[in-house]
């Protein structure tokens, strides 16, 4: 294959990259904007199969073939609620690849270079193989986090900051070796790999369950940002445009959960959010008394008085699987002419748009999920309001109590509607751990339970 | 401390600035509450009920002698000179129509807040008294409007013919025209409303109106949730609207109100000349000279058979629940001063203070204006944006210190770059750069419910770092079995990452 074949097909596969993430702006035309992707892809890896003369080497076969298999495998079978964990698994494989390819060029590179250029290539491969080693120690704690295999507390280390401090100042001392060549190179590479493993661990660690869509969207930003490097590396612009759309989109959705919880990109990353103001959470003046308690009968009865419902779902809701029961809720409403909708705050759930695809999982049409946005002013001519394991993201305190840890953010007043109903597993505050006045409202009732096991129970009474 | 309620003495004003129930709450707050004689007569309240909740019942001049006197209107002349200095007045003031009235307040040395300078913000809604009485008064003047109208709003087919809908026309759609649209709709009234705000579009929409515009694009929103004054070509287009909305429609319900000036004449004696025999016009604006050319202020006037009607007391004319909601504005502002313990008048508080006209004797109106923190929505102002409906981050109008700066820096670290790095690397920079640009604005595309399948597919995309291990099989020893790793491990996110993003998107479904 010539040189200049291999280039256009990489332009090709750029292209088809561009355009799958650009059908992702409506459901209708994401699918086929999947497809593109693929294709791309595919095309992307024949050319450098034939580039490289491995279209019939057993081993490339084998190894696609297996991984290809796995991941399908993976693909069909992972649960919707998984998704967060999938997709953070997913990341820490792009990083550990990156480190791979890092460390194997350095070991064998293509190409003999010298003088400015040979510099330059050390500082990618230092940087790549950083970056990669973050991102796969990060996004393992993450997943960890997000199974429940590590506690999802944030770990706060005495002196934390001054640590990452140190542990980012022997990074830059090591790539200075690295660039220096040498024997010395490759053995300062591999301890720069450890010590930035260290970073992703030590700073996904110190970070609470609410950040983790900051935190998933963080690693999907320096997952493409590793694969960008390796781009830079080994002079392959199609890796440099693929890691630079991901780098951007993971940076875009980082920004977009960061001003949905009204907080600085820095403060999240730098961690241990809930864990000191939740320590003594304290009430806003005149909030005092008891959460009103109410029955499934007595939910049945407003759900069938009222003309308009918005549910409003939150991580709690995924933990219950009751998507599915919701779904029967709102068929027996829509069937009598209630309109019910969705309202999804951007950082329900553990991914960003993690909702909408449960919802979409339980057959639920998403003409009837709407964003914060375009429902927040419609909540005051509604009947009644299910609130569904959310807590923070209908907390009033953010809005009218500067002295709220989550104060600034914006949330889905979920008490301007005429009744408002919030299923509960515990009295225990939210991820924040901030108490939500919103159970104190007038107009609130607090349906305790399981929120599957009380959904399943409201349809039974419905029909 | 005392609260004095006083008997509101302008003609044919009902309403009262506390109720019985306010009075409970007022004691609850540590304040001793005096009602004048008959003070809530009118509204509903006697003075046992005043009594009952736990208020003094005394003469004028006990209840204009309290350390605070709450009322409904501006207090006139003789009841101004009343005050003292140290005393707080509570009431409607419209600074902008009544100099003379401040003049005399700041004289007699007290303290008087307007309830009609409540600022616009989320907060502050619970004293927002204009609002609790734009709403009653838009219900009511659809109600006046049907008590001069010989038919009925609702449509019907009966054995004895058809009675066609009537159709209403609401002008502004802030709290009043939302509520007039709402009581009209409930009536079974077609509705049309305009507004310059197109943030009103929603509002307007989703109570069951539909929502007139003409054909030139121009942002009418102002300060404070009111509309500002628009361009003269912006003027005609929208009086040839209403021209031909008056040859058609049943009720004309104007509520357009610009603070501290005469109110806009949108309606003119010649559209007023072309409706039907029958219909009807209710000025809201009336009490600042009407946006009809033919209100007279406080009554309703014949003109073709055309009703005008421009009362200016509907709220008043409901005056027991006017007064219930007006009370409890009142409840709200003085337990944001701080309650009859800590009670002050401070210029941190962001309700009391923009309310503030006089302080001590001193004229504290108008504020300077600032910078507003929130976005004002009349009817919603919970309402918070997080990014536009272009899914873009707003746009600054001008750079800021902090990004002349990183321009600076960008521009220096260029040039760093274009003398050091060999013209190799700088192909790839620029095409890393170039990419970074297009999945900026490529992802800013992407609507918020896709993204989830978002990250899984460019979790798959990423994976595109196969092609890194495929060339590094290549080599030999060790290298060679780390790209097989390498290969390995990108497969699986490709594979992964495509099937599971198809297995989602095919369960969005409209």
């Amino acid at each position: 294959m010539t040189p200049s074949l291999l280039a256009t097909s990489y332009l090709g596969a750029g292209v088809l990259f561009i355009l799958s993430l650009k059908g992702l702006s409506h459901p209708e035309t994401a699918r086929r904007g999947n497809m593109f992707g693929a294709i791309g892809m595919l095309l992307a890896v024949l050319a450098v199969a034939v580039q490289a003369r491995l279209v019939t080497s057993p081993l490339l076969i084998g190894s696609v073939l297996a991984a290809a298999l796995v991941g399908a495998a993976v693909a069909a079978r992972v649960a919707m609620t998984s998704m967060p964990q999938l997709v953070a698994i997913l990341h820490s494989f792009v990083g550990a690849a990156a480190v791979l390819v890092g460390i194997s060029n350095q070991l064998e590179p293509a190409a003999i270079l010298t003088g400015a250029e040979k510099t330059i290539h050390d500082l990618e491969t230092s940087l790549g193989v950083f970056i990669g080693a973050l991102t796969f120690t990060g996004s393992v704690i993450a997943w960890g986090k997000l199974q429940g295999v590590i506690r999802s507390k944030p770990l706060l280390l005495p002196g934390r900051h001054l640590f990452n401090l140190a542990l980012i100042l022997a990074c830059a001392g090591l790539i200075w070796v690295v660039m220096g060549g040498g024997p010395r190179a490759l053995p300062a590479l591999l301890i720069l790999m450890g010590i930035s493993g260290l970073i992703g661990i030590h700073v996904v660690m110190a970070i609470g369950g609410a950040d983790m869509p900051v935190v998933v969207s963080m690693l999907n930003s320096y997952s493409g940002w590793a694969a960008s490097a390796a781009g830079f590396m080994l002079s392959n612009d199609l890796l440099i445009i693929t890691g630079a759309l991901v780098g951007s989109s993971g940076a875009i959705l980082s920004y977009i959960m960061c001003k949905a919880m009204n907080r600085s990109f820095v403060s999240v990353i730098l961690g241990g959010f809930g864990a000191e103001e939740g320590a003594a959470p304290a009430l806003a003046a005149g909030a005092q008394g008891d959460p009103i308690a109410t029955t499934a009968e007595d939910v049945v009865e407003a759900l069938l008085e009222a003309q308009s419902v918005i549910i409003v779902p939150g991580y709690g809701m995924a933990v219950a699987q009751a998507q599915h029961p919701v779904r029967e809720i709102v068929d027996v409403l829509r069937k009598r002419g209630t309109q019910v909708r969705f309202a999804i705050h951007p950082v329900a759930g553990r991914l960003p748009g993690h909702m909408n695809v449960l919802l979409a999982e339980a057959n639920l049409p998403y003409d009837i999920v709407l964003e914060m946005d375009e429902i927040n002013p419609d909540f005051a001519s509604t009947d009644v309001v299910l609130v569904i394991g959310a807590n923070d993201i209908v907390n009033p305190s953010a809005l009218d109590d500067p002295s709220s840890p989550i104060a600034g953010m914006p949330v889905l007043p979920a008490w301007e509607a005429e009744s408002c109903i919030v299923f509960k597993r515990g009295r225990g505050a939210g991820y924040a751990g901030v108490e939500n006045p919103l159970f104190l409202k007038p107009n609130t009732r607090m349906l305790y339970g399981d929120a599957k096991v009380s959904a399943e129970a409201i349809v039974r009474l419905l029909k | 401390m005392n609260v004095g309620v006083s008997r509101e003495t302008y003609p044919g004003e009902r309403r009262v600035a506390a109720t019985p129930d306010s009075v409970k709450k007022l004691v609850k707050l540590g304040f001793g509450v005096v009602v004048e004689t008959d003070a809530g007569l009118a509204a509903g309240f006697d003075d046992a009920s005043y009594i009952a909740a736990g208020a003094t019942v005394a003469d004028r001049a006990a209840a204009w002698g309290c350390e605070v006197v709450a009322k409904v209107r501006p207090p006139d002349a003789a009841e101004a000179g009343r005050l003292s200095p140290g005393q707080t007045l509570v009431s409607f003031l419209y600074p902008a129509f009544n100099t003379e009235l401040i003049r005399t307040l700041a004289q007699r040395g007290v303290n008087a807040l307007g309830m009609d300078q409540v600022p616009r913000t989320t907060r502050a809604q619970k004293v927002d008294a204009l609002s609790s009485m734009g709403n009653l008064a838009g219900y009511r003047a659809v109600i006046e409007a049907v008590n001069v109208m010989q038919r009925p709003l609702r449509g019907q087919s009966t054995a004895a013919g058809k009675i066609a809908p009537c159709k209403v026309l609401v002008i502004g759609a802030g709290v009043a025209g939302l509520s007039a649209i709402g009581a009209a709709r409930a009536l079974g009234a077609i509705v049309r409303a305009f507004d310059t705000r197109p943030a009103a579009r929603e509002q307007v929409t989703s109570m069951g109106a539909e929502f007139l515009e003409v054909q030139i694009a121009e942002d009418g929103t102002g300060t404070g949730g009111y509309a500002k004054e628009m361009s003269p070509a912006f003027i005609a287009a929208e009086m040839e609207l209403f021209a031909a909305q008056a040859r058609e429609v049943d009720i004309i319900v104007t509520t357009a109100l610009i603070p501290g000036k005469r109110a806009p004449v949108l309606i003119t004696a010649e559209m007023v000349a072309s409706m039907k025999r029958g219909s009807v016009v209710v000025d809201l604006a009336a009490e600042q000279q009407g946006n009809c050319a033919l209100t007279v202020p406080g009554q309703a006037v014949h003109v073709n058979g055309v009703t005008v009607v421009g009362y200016t007391d509907l709220a008043s004319r409901m005056a027991q629940q006017a007064s219930t909601l007006y009370a409890t504005n009142i409840v709200h502002l003085l337990g944001e001063m701080g309650g009859a313990d800590k009670f002050e008048l401070s210029e941190t508080n962001d309700i009391v203070w923009p309310m503030t006209v006089v302080r001590a004797g001193e004229i504290v109106w108008p504020k300077p204006p600032r910078e507003e923190a929130q976005v004002p929505a009349t009817a919603h102002p919970a309402k918070a944006r997080i990014y536009s409906e272009q899914h873009g981050p707003p746009a600054a109008p001008k750079l800021s210190q902090g990004s002349r700066w990183g321009m600076l820096v960008t521009g220096l670290a260029l040039l760093g770059i274009g003398i050091s790095a060999p013209p190799t690397f700088l192909t790839h920079f620029t095409v890393f750069v170039l990419a970074c640009f297009i999945g900026y604005q490529v992802i800013w595309s992407v609507t918020p419910a896709l993204h989830t399948p978002l990250m899984s597919v460019t979790n798959a995309i990423s994976g595109i770092i196969v092609i890194g291990g495929m060339f590094q099989v290549g080599g030999g020893g060790a290298a060679r079995i780390l790209g097989v790793a390498a290969i390995l491990l990108a497969t699986i996110n490709i594979a992964g990452g495509f099937l599971v993003t198809q297995r989602m998107l095919r369960m969005f479904h409209r």
